[in-house]
C-alpha cells in the first residue's frame, strides 16, 4: 500500500508514530499529481513552500514539540481560497495572475494546525457552475472516467481527494458545489450550516449562500477537517458564536434510534432508475440497522432554484463588481478612459457563464424589478427555510440523493444553460435553507460511476450527520 | 417575462460589459428562458411572510474601534495593473458625481 | 405672483472615529496615499466588511442631539455604481431602514426663528480620493471606508440665508456632540443642495442638485446664483431640467454635470455580509447617557448666571467657545467680566483665521490669572491687551512674570500719582475749566496725560478719581 492509499486520518497516525515523514509525504504527493496531471485538477502547485514547511514540522516532531492536529498532511485549496503568496484565480482569465497578500481565516486554521498546502483546485470561473467546465483553464475530467465531468464547481477539489493527490481539500458550495462534484467523484463532502465556517478571504460569489467545507476519501477524515475550520470568526459577521463540538465524537454511535426523514420532493421522476433504487436500499439499510423511517413534507422544495437564481445572481453581480481593472487582475490593453477600461477589461477578462449571472443579477436588482424577484425571492426562501425547520420536528436528518444522475459527459450539458442548472435541484435547497448537508457515496452506477447521497440536518447539527453517514460507510467499507 | 434586446443593451451598461449583436440576441433567449424558470417563486404564497431577519446586537456584537495595523501601500498596489508611488493609475478621470 | 426658493440639504460628516467604518485601518487625514489600507478596504477578492461599534454609536449620539428617532431595526445596504475612488463598486450605506429618522433643528435669521426638519440621519462610508496628474488619475484608499453619517433635511428653507444658518448650527451640534471635526478644508464634512423654485402657491418646481460646495460662503452664492437662474429660465419659458450641477467657486456659476445613463439605477439591496443590527432600548439610553450638554442648556445655565442673552448666544455657538468659558470660570469665577474679554478679545483673534483654523491657543488658567489681575486694578487694559498677545502665542507664558518683566504694574501709589496729576492739572486750565462746565470728554485728556507721564501706568479709575479731587 502506497502512503497516498491511506485515509487522512490513517496518515495522521502514522505520521504521529513516525512510521512516515512530511517531507515523504508531499513528495508522493507530487509523484501522484503528476501521474494524474492529465485530469487537470490543479491550478498551481507550491512544491517548495510544502517541502519547506514540511521539514519544519518533521523537525519539530523529531524535538518532541507539540505539534497540531493535522500536523504533515497535505492538503489542495479550492483556487478562490486566498493564501498569502499564491496564486487565487478563480480559474478566471481576470485573475490569472493575482497573488494573495493575504490569507483566508479557514486556510489560516488549516496552517497552523499543521496541514501542508500543496497547491490550488481547479474549479468552474468564479465558482459559478456544475460541470468544472466553466474553468478558464481547461475542464476538469472525473478520476473515475476521464470522459465524464468531474462536477463542479469544486470539480477540481473533488477530483484532486479523489485522484489520491492529496488527503483531503477545501471547496466552496453555493448551491451544491462541493457535494455535487463530491457526489460524481465518490468522495465525502460536506456544505456546514451557513455561518458555521468563515467565509474572510473566500472569494464571494453570493455571500448569504457561500460556505466553505471539506472534501475527504472518509466521513472520519471530513470530521477532523471540519473540526478545524469550523467556529466563530472576527472578520467575518456572518459566523456564528455557536459552540464548536468534536465532529468526530460521535462517529461510533451508530444510528438506532435515529429518525430519518424522506420527503417525497427528493424522489421525483427526474431520477434516474439507478439513483433511485440505489437511494431506497440505502434507506432499507439505515431501516434494518435500527433507524426510523419517517416520511416529511417539503412542499416549496421545486421553487428553491428559481428562488437560487434570483438570490444568487444578484448578490454575485456585485460581488463581482470589484473586477473593474482598477486594483488587480486583468486591465484590457487598449482602452479610450476609464469607463471603457471597465468594460473591456471586464468583457475580455469574464467568461460567458459568469457574464451571464452577472447580466441575470442586475436584471433582478434593477428599479422596477426588485420588488417582483428579489424581494419576493427572499420572502420564498423564508417559507423554504420555515419548511425545513418543520420537517425536522420529526425527524433528525433528511436522506436523499444528491443529484438525479451521475456524472455527465464532458460537453453534454455545455450548451445548454437550464439543463445544467437542473443539475442542482436537490443540493440548492439546502443552502436556500441555511443547513448543513453531506454528500458521501452510496453505490454505482452499471457504468461504475458514483452514487451520491445526501444527508441533511438541521442548523448547526453536522455531528449527527457524521454519526448517520460514518454509520452507512463503516457496513460498507468491503464494497469500496 | 418579455425581454427585449434594448433591455439587454440597459443590463449590458449597468454590468460594464460589451456584447456583440448576436450575444446580445442569445441573451434575450437565454434570460427568457431563466426568467421562465425564475416564475416558480410566484407559486408561493408569501402574503404572511415577514422580510424581517435574524439580528446582532449593536451594542455587544459589533467590532470595537481600536485600530489593527494595516498593510503597507506597497502590498496594497501589489497585484496592481499600473501603479505610482503606493496609488493605484487610472486613465484621466473626469469629475463626475 | 412672486418666487419661493425650496431647499433642501444633505450633508455629508465625516466620524472621528479611531478606525474605519467596515476594517481596523486607521482613519487619519493627509497620510501618504494607501498607507491605511487593508484588503477590506481595498476591495480585495475575499475581503468581508466588520462593523465599527463606536461609528454606529456616533451617528445615534448625533440623532439623540437633534431629536430623531432611533430606529430598533437598522439595515446596512449596498448602493452599486462604478468610479475609481469606490474600491467595491458599492458603497455600504443605509436606504430602507437608516438607523435615525425625523427630528430637527431650531434656525434663527434676523430674529425670525424657524424649524428645520430632518428626513433622517443615515451611517455609510466614504470613498476614497482621486489625485489628478497630467498623466493619470492616481487613487488613494485612505478616505475609503471611513464612516460618515449623512444628514438629510426637509425641504424647509426658502433662501441661502436660511441654509448657511442651518448649516452652522448643524455643524455646531456635531461639534457639541463630539462626532465630527467638521474641518470643511479637508472634506469632513461637506454639502449637498436640493433646489427648486415656484410661483407663491403653486406646487414645487423641479429641482436641481448642486454639488462642490466646500464652504458655507459657496453654498450661500451658488443657492442665490442658482435659484435666480432657475427663476430666469422659468420666466423665459424653459423647463427646469432635473439634474445635478456642479458649482463653480471662481466663475460664480453652476454647471449640469455630464450625467451617465445608468447613474439613477444603483440596485440597492441588503449587503448580506453585514447582518440586520438590533438596537436596543437599553442601548439606546446607555447612549442617551454620554450626550454632552447642548448648547440650549449652556445658554440658559450661562443666562442664570447674569449673561444677557445676546452674550449667552455667541457663546454658545460653538462648543469650544462654551468649553473654554466654563474652564476659565473654573479658575476665575467672574462670568460676565471672562465673557466680555472672550467675545471681544478672543473672538478678534479667531476672526483673523482662516475658518478651519479657528482653534482658542490659549491656556484657560493662565487667562484666567491675566483676568483677575486686570479685574483687581494690577494692570490696566492696555497691559491686559499686552498680556494677552503674548499668551496667545505662547501658552506657556505666566501672566504674573510677564506683568513683572514688561513692567506693566498700575500705578497704584495715589501720592505719587497726586504728585503727576498736580503738575499736569496747574498747566492746562483751559481743559480744566472745561471739565468743571461739565464737558466729561475732557477726562480723556487727563488720563491720556496721566498715562503719558507715567509710562502707560498710571490706573485710570484713580487718576479719574484724583482729577476730579484736585479740580474741586
Amino acid at each position: 500500500m502506497k502512503y497516498i492509499d491511506y485515509s487522512l486520518s490513517e496518515i495522521l497516525d502514522l505520521l504521529n508514530s513516525k512510521k512516515v515523514t512530511a517531507v515523504e509525504l508531499v513528495n508522493s504527493c507530487f509523484e501522484q499529481i503528476e501521474a494524474t496531471a492529465d485530469l487537470n485538477a490543479l491550478n498551481s502547485t507550491y512544491k517548495e513552500m510544502a517541502l519547506a514547511r514540511a521539514k519544519e514540522i518533521d523537525e519539530a516532531r523529531t524535538r518532541g514539540e507539540k505539534v497540531g492536529a493535522l500536523a504533515g498532511v497535505p492538503i489542495v485549496l479550492k483556487d478562490n481560497i486566498n493564501f498569502l503568496g499564491t496564486k487565487t484565480s478563480c480559474a478566471s482569465k481576470f485573475l490569472e495572475n493575482f497573488v494573495s497578500p493575504y490569507t483566508a481565516t479557514c486556510a489560516k486554521k488549516l496552517y497552523d494546525a499543521g496541514a501542508i498546502i500543496i497547491g490550488k483546485a481547479n474549479m468552474d470561473e468564479f465558482a459559478m457552475g456544475s460541470s468544472n467546465e466553466n474553468s478558464a483553464f481547461g475542464a476538469v475530467k472525473n478520476p473515475v472516467d476521464n470522459t465524464c465531468v468531474p462536477g463542479g464547481s469544486s470539480g477540481g477539489s473533488a477530483c484532486s481527494v479523489a485522484a489520491k493527490q492529496c488527503f483531503a481539500a477545501l471547496g466552496t458550495d453555493t448551491g451544491g458545489s462541493i457535494r455535487e462534484p463530491s457526489s460524481f467523484c465518490g468522495v465525502v463532502g460536506i456544505k456546514p450550516t451557513y455561518g458555521r465556517v468563515s467565509r474572510y478571504g473566500v472569494v464571494a460569489f453570493a455571500s448569504s449562500l457561500d460556505q466553505v467545507g471539506p472534501l475527504t476519501r472518509t466521513v472520519r477524515d471530513n470530521a477532523t477537517m471540519l473540526n478545524i475550520i469550523s467556529g466563530k470568526d472576527e472578520a467575518d459577521m456572518t459566523t456564528s458564536n455557536t459552540a464548536v463540538p468534536d465532529f468526530t465524537a460521535n462517529l461510533d454511535k451508530g444510528v438506532k434510534g435515529i429518525k430519518i426523514g424522506v420527503a417525497k420532493q427528493f424522489f421525483t421522476d427526474q431520477l434516474s432508475s439507478e439513483v433511485s433504487t440505489t437511494l431506497k436500499n440505502a434507506i432499507e439499510w439505515y431501516r434494518q440497522a435500527g433507524a426510523e423511517i419517517v416520511e416529511v413534507d417539503l412542499p416549496s422544495l421545486d421553487t428553491a432554484l428559481a428562488v437560487y437564481y434570483v438570490i444568487s445572481s444578484a448578490e454575485a453581480a456585485s460581488n463581482l463588481a470589484r473586477f473593474d481593472g482598477v486594483k488587480y487582475g486583468r486591465r484590457a490593453p487598449v482602452y479610450k478612459d476609464v469607463v471603457d477600461l471597465y468594460f473591456k477589461s471586464r468583457t475580455q477578462g469574464f467568461g460567458a457563464e459568469v457574464k451571464r449571472r452577472i447580466m441575470l443579477g442586475n436584471y433582478v436588482l434593477s428599479s422596477g424589478y426588485y420588488d417582483a424577484f428579489y424581494r419576493k425571492a427572499k420572502r420564498v426562501q423564508k417559507v423554504i427555510r420555515n419548511e425545513f425547520n418543520k420537517a425536522f420536528e420529526s425527524c433528525d436528518v433528511l436522506i436523499s440523493p444528491t443529484t438525479a444522475t451521475t456524472a455527465f459527459k464532458l460537453g453534454e450539458k455545455s450548451n445548454d444553460c437550464v439543463a445544467m442548472y437542473l443539475t442542482d435541484i436537490f443540493t440548492v435547497p439546502i443552502n436556500i435553507a441555511g443547513v448543513p448537508a453531506l454528500s458521501m457515496p452510496c453505490g454505482k452506477d452499471s457504468k461504475g460511476l458514483p452514487i451520491g447521497m445526501q444527508i441533511i440536518a438541521k442548523h448547526f447539527n453536522e455531528a449527527t450527520i457524521y454519526q448517520v453517514a460514518n454509520a452507512f460507510e463503516t457496513a460498507h467499507k468491503e464494497e469500496k | 417575462m418579455s425581454i427585449t434586446i434594448d433591455d439587454v443593451k440597459k443590463l449590458a451598461i449597468l454590468s460594464r460589459l460589451e456584447f456583440t449583436d448576436d450575444e446580445i440576441k442569445k441573451f434575450v433567449s437565454d434570460l427568457e428562458a431563466t426568467l421562465k424558470q425564475v416564475e416558480a417563486i410566484n407559486k408561493v404564497d408569501v402574503s404572511n411572510v415577514d422580510l424581517i431577519e435574524d439580528t446582532i446586537d449593536a451594542d455587544t456584537d459589533l467590532r470595537r474601534d481600536v485600530v489593527i495595523p494595516s498593510l503597507k501601500a506597497s502590498e496594497i498596489v501589489s497585484n496592481a495593473p499600473e501603479k505610482e508611488d503606493g496609488a493605484f493609475l487610472v486613465p484621466v478621470t473626469v469629475v463626475e458625481d | 405672483m412672486s418666487w419661493k426658493t425650496v431647499i433642501g440639504l444633505e450633508v455629508h460628516s465625516e466620524l472621528n472615529t479611531n478606525t474605519k467604518c467596515f476594517c481596523g485601518c486607521k482613519n487619519e487625514f493627509g497620510d501618504k496615499p494607501n498607507t491605511n489600507c487593508c484588503p477590506v478596504c481595498t476591495a480585495m477578492p475575499g475581503a468581508l466588511p466588520v462593523l465599527n461599534r463606536d461609528a454606529v454609536e456616533r451617528a445615534i449620539l448625533m440623532g439623540l442631539a437633534v431629536g430623531c428617532k432611533i430606529n430598533n431595526y437598522s439595515v446596512f445596504e449596498r448602493k452599486n455604481y462604478f468610479y475609481p475612488d469606490l474600491s467595491k463598486a458599492y458603497q455600504i450605506s443605509q436606504l430602507e431602514y437608516p438607523l435615525c429618522l425625523g427630528g430637527g433643528l431650531e434656525i434663527e435669521v434676523d430674529g425670525v426663528k424657524k424649524f428645520i426638519r430632518l428626513d433622517r440621519i443615515h451611517l455609510e462610508e466614504d470613498a476614497g480620493k482621486l489625485i489628478h496628474t497630467p498623466h493619470g488619475t492616481l487613487v488613494d484608499y485612505n478616505r475609503g471606508g471611513v464612516p460618515l453619517i449623512e444628514i438629510v433635511s426637509k425641504p424647509d428653507m426658502n433662501s441661502a440665508e436660511e441654509a448657511v444658518a442651518y448649516l452652522e448650527k448643524l455643524r455646531s451640534t456635531l461639534l457639541y456632540v463630539g462626532v465630527s471635526d467638521c474641518k470643511m478644508q479637508e472634506g469632513s464634512i461637506r454639502f449637498d443642495v436640493n433646489i427648486s423654485v415656484n410661483r407663491e402657491g403653486e406646487p414645487l418646481g423641479t429641482r436641481t442638485e448642486l454639488k462642490n460646495l466646500n464652504s458655507f460662503k459657496a453654498v450661500m452664492r451658488a443657492i442665490k446664483y442658482e435659484s435666480t437662474r432657475q427663476i430666469e429660465e422659468l420666466e423665459a419659458g424653459r423647463p427646469i431640467i432635473q439634474e445635478t450641477r456642479r458649482w463653480d467657486d471662481e466663475k460664480g456659476k453652476t454647471y449640469a454635470m455630464r450625467s451617465k445613463e445608468d447613474s439613477q439605477d444603483y440596485r440597492y439591496f441588503p449587503d448580506p455580509d453585514l447582518i440586520p443590527l438590533n438596537v436596543t432600548n437599553e442601548y439606546i439610553d446607555s447612549i442617551r447617557a454620554k450626550l454632552p450638554k447642548l448648547a440650549p442648556q449652556r445658554k440658559k445655565e450661562y443666562m442664570e448666571m447674569g449673561l444677557t442673552e445676546q452674550d449667552a448666544t455667541l457663546i454658545t455657538n460653538e462648543r469650544e467657545y462654551a468649553d473654554f468659558f466654563e474652564k476659565v470660570l473654573s479658575y476665575f469665577n467672574e462670568p460676565k467680566f471672562v465673557c466680555n474679554w472672550i467675545t471681544a478679545e478672543v473672538f478678534k483673534k479667531l476672526n483673523a483665521l482662516e475658518e478651519d483654523d479657528r482653534k482658542i491657543n490659549l491656556n484657560p488658567e493662565s487667562l484666567a490669572q491675566m483676568l483677575k489681575l486686570y479685574k483687581d486694578g494690577e494692570i490696566n487694559q492696555a497691559g491686559a491687551r499686552k498680556i494677552f498677545d503674548i499668551l496667545w502665542e505662547n501658552g506657556d507664558a505666566d501672566p504674573n512674570e510677564l506683568v513683572e518683566k514688561l513692567g506693566l504694574k498700575q500705578m497704584n501709589d495715589t501720592g505719587a500719582l497726586r504728585a503727576v496729576l498736580e503738575k499736569i492739572v496747574n498747566d492746562n486750565p483751559k481743559a480744566v475749566a472745561e471739565l468743571k462746565g461739565g464737558n466729561e470728554k475732557t477726562m480723556a485728556f487727563f488720563v491720556g496725560q496721566a498715562m503719558k507721564a507715567t509710562q502707560g501706568k498710571a490706573n485710570p479709575k484713580l487718576v479719574n478719581e484724583i482729577v476730579r479731587e484736585l479740580i474741586k
